[in-house]
């Protein structure tokens, strides 16, 4: 039973396709997991879908804002008006010519399959990866102890995205995160302070917290972090270059 | 479509008219989409068209700022519509919800086309259009079935290639095999051969490995 979801506001942002290309992945690798999350973005697109397409809940938004709010002048109404021109514009020669040009391409017959099957195998495991980095390469594999990560081939300004693997027993030190950091589980499980963690969960960390995830059986996870974790206690401080690392 | 917010729009005559005159989106959508789908029907299209472009102009206009890039949203989006239509489930929700995925998924590319420079599309992988295909993979979480089925592509990628858009069709894609005549505009009676010769092909392929 996955516990620890996206919030709704990220969902929203979500479907609008408005969040960063590597946090939007984590999310969409999360919503796979997840019938809840799942259903929720089915609703959300729906919305979306409504006020992108359906004039009528525009124009409900409308009466419904002039009957309440006093509206000045046309300022309101201004990001309506150049649909106008756009509807000449676009209904004119340009639009018999863009849609023939699109009508003379023929339908695009590939495999689906082969674009769904996207394993790797990690300790003598086969996890099946998320569909979203299906094509996303991963860089190499590096190792530090019980600990190894693979970036994702992904230019995502300052975010870093990465498969995270914590063999059994394996714990990272007491750290904080200087940004935040996502983390999704896709095998395994792990535990901190803060409670436990199985597959599919979700969790959004920045620098208010500070955790020691330690994990059993062993775990692989996504991770999306923004800047380098970074170790608090004692020990472990001398640790921090590493922090880098994992980041 | 008729667009009725005039300049004037705020005074209460034009506030009576504009809640007459509000568009509604027609029930045909999805019907269209399966006559472009099954027919490659060229009037269907140009309905869908003149329904969509104007709106997602306006959504691109909003999402990318710009003219011309809201018109390539427009471009890339319809294109996608009438080469992926085959993708639209009619059980699984409605043909605004679908082509606003396409749509969405089309202007997230864009973005990250100017932003990052990235010619990388990763929007149908963020959020899948294959709303049939959806449904399979959820069905299938063992990873047998996923090892068989890479084996078994990996002997129909042997195939001739007519022989293998025949069969990834009507296996991966679920088409009918008349909708596939459509699609490749050939005759039913030369998809049934190509369909045969591919089987037996694949059943000797298959024997032999059983075999090893
Ligand atoms: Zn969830």
């Amino acid at each position: 039973m996955i516990k620890h979801h996206p919030t709704s506001s990220v969902l929203r942002h979500f479907v609008a396709g408005e969040l960063p290309v590597s946090v939007a992945v984590i999310v969409a690798s999360h919503v796979e997991l997840c019938d809840e999350c799942r259903a929720a973005v089915q609703l959300l697109t729906e919305q979306a879908a409504a006020q992108a397409f359906d004039d009528t809940v525009m124009g409900e938004a409308l009466s419904g804002l002039q009957s309440d709010t006093p509206i000045e002048d046309d300022e309101f109404f201004k990001a309506f008006d150049f649909d106008a021109a756009t509807v000449s514009d676009i209904t004119g020669s340009d639009a018999a010519n863009m849609i023939e040009s699109i009508t003379e391409q023929s339908a695009l017959i590939n495999s689906a399959l082969a674009q769904t099957v996207n394993e790797i195998e990690i300790s003598g495991t086969r996890i099946k990866l998320p569909r979203a980095i299906k094509s996303i390469a991963l860089r190499e594999w590096q190792g530090l102890g019980k600990l190894s990560r693979a970036r994702l081939a992904l230019e995502d300004q300052e975010l870093r995205a990465s498969l995270l693997h914590i063999d059994k027993g394996g714990s990272v030190p007491c750290h904080t995160h200087k940004g935040f950091e996502i983390t999704l589980i896709l095998r395994g499980s792990f535990e901190d302070e803060m409670g436990s963690y199985r597959e599919g969960d979700f969790m959004w960390l920045d620098g208010d917290h500070t955790h020691q995830p330690v994990t059993k059986e062993g775990c692989v996870c996504l991770t999306v972090s923004s800047d380098a974790i970074h170790f608090t206690q004692g020990m472990s401080q001398l640790l921090n270059p590493i922090g880098r690392f994992i980041y | 479509m008729q667009q009725i917010v005039s300049k004037s729009y705020p005074k209460r005559e034009s506030k009576i008219i504009a809640n007459n005159i509000k568009t509604q989106v027609p029930a045909e959508l999805s019907h269209w989409l399966t006559l472009v789908a099954e027919q490659r029907d060229k009037q269907a299209f140009t309905a869908l068209f003149e329904f969509f472009a104007p709106k997602i102009k306006r959504f691109g206009i909003k999402q990318l700022g710009s003219d011309a890039q809201a018109n390539e949203l427009v471009q890339e989006t319809m294109t996608n519509v009438w080469r992926k239509s085959h993708l639209y489930n009619i059980d699984k929700g409605a043909a605004t919800t679908w082509v606003y995925t396409v749509m969405r998924n089309a202007s997230f590319d864009i973005l990250r086309r100017i932003k990052a420079k990235n010619e990388q599309n990763l929007g149908d992988d963020i959020w899948p259009i294959d709303m049939a295909q959806d449904e399979l993979q959820g069905e299938e979480d063992n990873f047998g079935d996923h090892l068989m089925e890479k084996q078994m592509l990996v002997y129909v990628n042997t195939l001739p290639e007519a022989q293998q858009a025949v069969v990834k069709g009507v296996y991966y894609q679920e088409l009918s095999q008349e909708q596939l005549a459509q699609q490749l505009g050939v005759p039913i009676g030369t998809i049934k051969s190509r369909l045969r010769l591919a089987l037996s092909k694949l059943k000797l392929q298959m024997g032999e490995d059983y075999h090893d």
